[in-house]
């Protein structure tokens, strides 16, 4: 007798669908599973015979194959494991067809019969058509963010078994508390921050505008704090973007926050030991998101920039370009959303004092080999590049608090709303064409600018940069349509040359 | 004399001395122990049999070093350094060409290539260095230059000489440096592009760090400039930083040729972008350098060239210097050698100036401007230099627009370091906008300049 019950595995952030076929035959015993399963998933026969015995259900002494179709698609994990249990208790007629009719099944099995978490739940409900979806009792909360299907739950496979037949009734699943609410700690305050004006403005502009942010200091200066700050500025997620960042949690196996939907932007802080594949992604068999996915719609922090690999860097300026990433393998390719805010922290030079000329303890050579890490593509993309300092004794001990992350946030909302209404989410997206409608410069700024460019100061893509940048300072000022000469100083004044470019020998 | 570049009790801490030719002075008495043990003590030249003859300098010495070789020597077929035109028949090779041939082996610091001059003719050297007979004392080295000599055919290398425009002068040579003949430590030999007669005239040094500030770099740029003006030739060595500045600023005056001891060979410019200044300096004065063609600028190189600044120059000023930098070197082989250290003052904040405010300390004469080195080498009667008199930016003498008074301001909190744009901020408690509208207005007039993110006031030039 054959059984087809509906399920899905994992490919990227994408599930997809699989029809778990069950064929049980008369003939010699035995089990055969088909279907392209990697070695994770082929080890289900074991798992799912002990967790049958142990829930006191029957192991057919028959001829068993399971198939896993469509057969091209390579199934990763133990989340088949339920689906083949149920594909089996189905085939041997344990279970009546109509018992499972409309019904998709996702989750790992214990040897003892317990259902178990999988990750990327969220995808995979979301990629399945079926009415009802059956799921491991943790979670629940992840399956229900999906929305359109009734979710079922079970703790164990006897009881899931007792219920589908109909002898008891299904466990009333615990309400989810709203999205939003309860999330655990709140995000450090900006309030924090004694100091540091320029610091505070940079990240300020880089929330509003989506500028992505270089800080560059001595240790000590606040660089790290300043950036684990910027998560906090910026809106919180919503409607389909709250979806795509908690699809990619999900399918990263990071666990969900209460709710179950992701609406606090991610902030990603990989240590400068990750490989190009931990940052860009596919480095499992159902190729795992990278660490810029995982920030995508928040902040990706790149703390000790020169001290990772140039090619792990150079690998972020495509992503950076376009917003998503393609990993090709030999087996798949898959595109991962990857659109975050790049905030990177760097030392001006190996001993962190070289900042003004002469001040630096570092032999030449060394420094250059330093600054060589950064390329020029790659620094070229941050458009605001901000020198940091220590803060002075006296704010650090007696200081007045700094504006509040809530107030500055206000504005960052406000600046956001008026970029909406230019047509793009931020001002970092503003085509160069709409810049002389949507930002034209009062004479004062344009001549600022024309000197800067005359003396070489400034490039023909510098130059863009500096007017979207200065249309975000505008509109955090509450300034009107124009862009005016301060605006424009700021911005230049926030893009310094804070690594030299020109490493020559 | 027997130990490195010894000079000064600091001297030996340098990075290069280990590896440099401190090693090569593995026994250098020995060589010159032959007839009159020549460099048996400090100021070996005057202790030497031809000792008495050190008057007209160059010329004395080099009879000095043939009449102690072998005996029948032709001395002085052809000028010293001079570049005979056309093909050169076999044979008629002029001594600088065996000195340059020697210069090349390896383990030949200048040491052991003016013991071996002092006591022979550079062709009669040759032979004997090239028979295992360089050394008396250590086979082990004469082995080396044997074998090394053996792969050296000094016509094609004179050739290249002759054809890449390089002169060669020679320890002992009509046309050696007079100030480098009566040395301590005189070069064996210096290869140079460009005219060896601009040595003749007042010399002054202007060193520093490679790592200088915008107001170092102007100050040796105006030293630079100014000196040239007045006639004085500048001596530095063409690095990075302070050298390159103050070169720049005599090539840009115009007036006395400027001269460059590098510390790599004459056809391997450093660094790459110092290029365009090592072209234009060989062709408006004199480029020297100890390293044979093509030597890489090995660290241990430049305390070397170093002390060939000293000896060259008349004054050393010292414009800006880490507290361990490079110009302690120039700075121990001038008083060595007597001559006057000047010291540029700086902002006892400043890294780059803790050097020279060590100095200065020290009793070192301030260089305030190039004035103050005129009167130091008697060429003016300024009682105490020009800057003394009137303050150094008179509003008659600047000719850029005078800033705003909000420009002012903020010119007022940036003062005379290197300031941040935060550092600016806090201290003129404006708003960073401001601060910035301000800064570009004074970027654009020419009151302050940036890099890497730092903001520096530009003095009147």
């Amino acid at each position: 007798m054959i059984a087809i019950i509906p399920s899905a595995t994992l490919l990227g952030v994408e599930g997809r669908r699989v029809a778990v076929e069950v064929h049980v035959s008369s003939g010699l015993p035995g089990f055969t599973l088909v279907g392209h399963p990697d070695p994770v998933c082929r080890e289900a026969r074991d798992r799912v015979r002990a967790a049958l015995l142990s829930s006191g259900l029957t192991w057919p002494t028959k001829r068993v194959t399971v198939n896993l179709a469509p057969g091209m698609l390579r199934k990763v994990g133990p989340g088949l494991d339920l689906p083949i249990a149920i594909g089996l208790l189905v085939a041997t007629g344990e279970l009546g067809p109509e018992a499972v009719a409309g019904c998709a099944f996702v989750g790992e099995l214990g040897l003892d019969g317990s259902l178990r978490r999988v990750p990327g739940v969220v995808p995979m409900v979301g990629a399945l058509q079926a009415r009802v979806v059956v799921v491991p009792v943790d979670c629940v909360a992840e399956a229900a963010v999906v929305g359109r299907v009734r979710v079922r739950s079970a703790g164990r496979l006897a009881e899931l078994v007792s219920c589908l037949r109909g002898d008891s009734p299904w466990p009333e699943a615990p309400s989810p508390p709203p999205p939003g609410a309860g999330s655990a700690v709140p995000g450090p305050d900006l309030a924090d921050v004694r100091g540091q004006p320029v610091g505070r403005a940079a990240l300020e502009i880089s929330a509003a505008g989506g500028h992505h942010l270089l800080l560059s200091g001595p240790p000590g200066s606040g660089k790290t704090m300043l950036a684990r700050r910027l998560p906090g500025l910026l809106p919180p997620l919503a409607g389909d973007d709250a979806l795509v960042a908690t699809t990619i949690r999900s399918a990263a196996g990071e666990p969900l926050p209460p709710g179950g939907l992701v609406v606090e932007p991610p902030f990603r802080a990989p240590h400068h030991g990750a490989s190009a594949v931990a940052l860009i992604g596919g480095g499992t068999a159902w190729m795992r998101p990278g660490e810029i996915s995982q920030a995508h719609l928040g902040v990706l922090f790149l703390d000790e920039m020169a001290e990772f690999p140039r090619m792990v860097l150079d690998a972020l300026r495509q992503p950076l370009e376009e917003g998503v990433v393609r990993v090709s393998r030999a087996k798949a390719c898959v595109s991962f959303p990857a659109r975050f805010l790049l905030v990177g922290a760097t030392n001006p030079c190996p001993c962190g004092e070289g900042g003004p000329d002469g001040a630096c303890r570092c032999p030449e050579a060394v420094r250059q080999r330093y600054h060589r890490r950064l390329s020029g593509p790659l620094l070229d993309r941050f458009d605001l590049r901000v020198v940091v300092s220590r803060p002075d004794v006296a704010d650090l001990l007696g200081g007045v608090p700094g504006e509040s992350t809530a107030s500055v946030a206000a504005r960052v909302a406000a600046a956001r709303d008026r970029a909406r209404s230019r047509g793009v989410s931020c001002n970092a997206e503003l085509p160069a064409t709409a810049l002389d409608e949507v930002a034209p410069l009062t004479p004062a700024a344009l001549a600022i600018l024309e000197h800067r460019l005359r003396v070489g100061a400034l490039s023909g893509r510098g130059l863009h940069r500096v007017r979207r940048v200065a249309r975000t300072i505008a509109d955090l000022a509450g300034a009107g349509d124009v862009v005016d000469e301060d605006h424009v100083c700021l911005a230049l004044g926030l893009r310094a040359e804070v690594v030299p470019t020109e490493a020559a020998a | 004399m027997s130990t490195g570049t010894g000079n000064g009790p600091g001297a030996v801490a340098a990075e290069a001395v280990a590896a440099g030719p401190g090693s090569v002075a593995a026994g250098p008495g020995s060589v010159a122990a032959g007839p009159g043990s020549v460099a048996a003590g400090p100021g070996s030249v005057a202790a030497g049999p031809g000792a008495v003859s050190a008057g007209p300098g160059a010329v004395s010495a080099g009879e000095v070093a043939v009449s102690a070789g072998t005996g029948p020597v032709a001395a002085g077929a052809l000028p010293a350094g001079a570049l005979p035109a056309g093909a050169l028949p076999a044979g008629a090779l002029p001594q600088e060409a065996f000195v340059a041939a020697l210069a090349g082996l390896p383990a030949m610091g200048h040491r052991q290539l003016v013991a071996l001059l002092r006591r022979w003719a550079a062709e009669a050297a040759w032979r004997r260095v090239s028979e295992g007979r360089g050394h008396d004392d250590d086979a082990a080295l004469a082995e080396l230059w044997r074998r090394a000599a053996a792969s050296v055919d000094v016509h094609q290398l004179w050739r290249h000489h002759v054809d890449g425009g390089v002169g060669v002068l020679a320890f002992g040579r009509p046309g050696y440096p007079t100030a480098l003949a009566d040395d301590h430590q005189p070069p064996g030999v210096l290869f140079h592009r460009g005219d060896p007669a601009v040595l003749d005239g007042r010399r002054v040094g202007i060193v520093g760090t490679r790592r200088c500030t915008r107001y170092g770099r102007d100050m040796a740029h105006e030293l630079g400039r100014d000196l040239a003006a007045a006639g004085v030739r500048v001596v530095s060595g063409l690095a990075a930083g302070i050298d390159g500045a103050a070169h720049a600023g005599a090539l840009a005056a115009g007036g006395a040729p400027p001269i460059a001891v590098v510390g790599s060979g004459v056809d391997v410019v450093y660094p790459r972008r110092n290029a365009r200044l090592w072209a234009d300096v060989a062709a408006a004065g004199l480029l020297l350098s100890e390293a044979p063609l093509g030597a890489a600028p090995e660290a241990w190189r430049f305390p070397v060239r170093n002390r060939v600044i000293a000896a060259l120059s008349e004054v050393v000023v010292v414009v800006e210097s880490h507290a361990r930098g490079g110009s302690r070197y120039t700075v121990e082989a001038a008083a060595d050698r007597s001559r006057t250290v000047m010291a540029v003052p700086g902002s006892v904040r400043s890294p780059a100036s803790a050097y020279t405010n060590a100095l200065l300390a020290d009793g070192c004469p301030p260089a305030r401007d190039a004035t103050d080195v005129l009167v130091a080498l008697g060429l003016s009667t300024a009682s105490s230099g020009a800057s003394a008199a009137a303050p150094p930016a008179t509003a008659a003498t600047d000719r850029r627009p005078p800033p705003g008074p909000a420009d002012a301001l903020v010119l007022d909190a940036l003062g005379w370091e290197p300031a941040s744009l935060e550092g600016v901020v806090l201290r003129s408690g404006l708003a960073p906008a401001q601060v910035m509208v301000a800064l570009a207005h004074l970027e654009r007039d020419g009151w302050a300049t940036s890099r890497h993110g730092w903001w520096e006031q530009v003095g009147n030039a």
